[in-house]
Formats: C-alpha cells, structure tokens, sequence
C-alpha cells in the first residue's frame, strides 16, 4: 500500500518537473524562433563577400562557366533606373537542380535570394532584388552535384541602398 | 507605403505546366535605410518563403536583405489542372507570419 502510494507521488513530481522545464525553455522564447529559423542559413546570409557566402552555402566546389543558363537583370537587360527593385529572370535547361543562389557583388550583404526547387518546380523563376550601385550579379545553379555560375554585369542609375 | 496592401497570388494552368505569380506585401526594411527623421528603420524582411500544392512543397526561397520591397515571385510547376490549390507562407525575421491561398484556375 505504502510502496504504492510512493510510486504514485514519484510520477507526480516527474511529471511536474518537466512541465516547468518546457514551460521555462518555451517562455524563454528560444524554442519558437529556432524552430522556425532553424533552416535560414544566417552566417552565408551576413557574409561580406560572394566568396564568404558561397563558402558558407556549398563549401569549397567546383565552379563550372556555363551558357545553358539564361539569367538576365534588369529591364531593359544589364540596365535599371531604381536599384531598389530590379527584375531578375533565370532560365536553364539543366535537370535535376538542387539550389539556385543569386548573389550581388557590391551589395553590404551579397547573397540575394537562396532558392530551393523541387523536382516539381520548373524555370523562368522570376523576382526582384535590390542592388545598391553598378555591380556583376552572379547566379550559381547546383545541379547533379556540380556548381553551374553565371555573371551580368548591371548599371544602376539609383542605388537600392540594401 | 504597401503597409495596408495585402499578399496576392494567382495561378494559371495552360496544361503542361501550372504558373505562379506572388506578391506578397511586405516593407522589407533592411536595416540601413532612413526614415523621414534621419533614423535608421529597423531590420524588418522576409527570410522564408515556401509554396505548396495541394499539401505537397513545392518550392522554399530564402530571402536575405536585398529582396526588392514587396517581393514578387513568378515560376512554374509541372502538371497541375484547375482546382488545385496552391498555399504559400511566408515567415520574416521578426517573426510575423503571412498565408495566402489560391485555386488554380
């Protein structure tokens, strides 16, 4: 009766202890932003340099010039009046693409734009971006585990201040 | 400002593929602009962006700072017929979030 009776109070304050925890760990606020920050790669995303942020996001790879990727800034291409908002097209015949990183080089932050497709996703993939003065914007598409990269080079009139 | 605009989004299917355009509103403040008092407007912008249809992803973008103010997405998806649905959510650095939701006509 009484073994009984101590096992019951021993769940008790089981029970109660990790419900304080949980209740301290999500109070805290640390558990919600993680979760759903978990997959913003934030260190490539405050790099510097294109360099920087390339290494953050795909390592040290093989980079491979390739003209099957059609990428064009800015409208009329490789121009535009307001560097805060400039179209950008990408088109590509290659398969399998795992990721599609646009970057600005003279941007405080160059990694624009990080963009995951599945297999069902298929280019032109179209947006807009801030640039903040004359710059090359370089795309860098990751297809079958080789890194495809190509560069325009385009003149701001107005900077986008990013 | 587009503080009163909402997210919008439509979505066409054409047989082979089903297209999708997004605006979404949204200031994307990056940090270092200023506002009309000469004080810097603090880091407000999308990070996450990822589309469904019908329950199944599609497609993530993540956004640092130099997406233009309120981001436009176009793209395409294989397949698709009309009456699919396609979500997409967005979450931003401060961690507001936004849902918008469309069939596909």
């Amino acid at each position: 009766m009484k073994q009984g009776h101590n096992k019951q109070r021993r769940k008790v304050v089981k029970q109660v202890i990790s419900a304080a925890t949980l209740a301290l760990v999500a109070s805290s606020g640390l558990l919600i932003p993680q979760r759903l920050l978990a997959h913003w790669p934030r260190e490539a995303f405050n790099a510097k340099t294109i360099e920087d942020a390339l290494l953050a996001l795909v390592g040290e790879a093989e980079q491979l010039n390739d003209d099957s990727i059609r990428f064009t800034v800015g409208s009329p291409p490789s121009y535009a009046v307001n560097g805060a908002s400039v179209p950008v097209e990408l088109e590509t015949s290659l398969e399998n693409i795992e990721r599609v990183i646009i970057l600005v080089e003279k941007n405080p932050q160059p990694l624009a734009m990080l963009i995951e497709p599945t297999e069902y996703m298929v280019m032109p993939f179209k947006s807009m971006i801030k640039i903040a003065e004359d710059s090359d914007v370089m795309a860098v598409v990751r297809a079958n585990g080789q890194l495809y990269t190509t560069s325009r080079s385009v003149r701001i009139d107005v900077g986008g201040c990013a | 400002m587009a503080v009163q605009a909402r997210d919008r989004i439509r979505a066409r299917a054409n047989g082979e593929f089903t297209t999708v355009r997004i605006l979404l509103a949204h200031p994307m403040h990056t940090g270092r602009g200023m506002d009309e008092n000469e004080q810097l407007v603090p880091a407000e912008y999308i990070q996450d962006i990822r589309c469904w249809r019908n329950k199944q992803e599609m497609l993530a973008v993540k956004c640092g700072t130099a997406t233009a103010r309120n981001p436009y997405f176009a793209f395409q998806l294989k397949g698709g017929e009309p009456g699919d649905i396609i979500t997409v959510r967005w979450v931003d650095n401060l961690g507001a979030k936004g849902t918008v939701e469309t069939t596909v006509t």
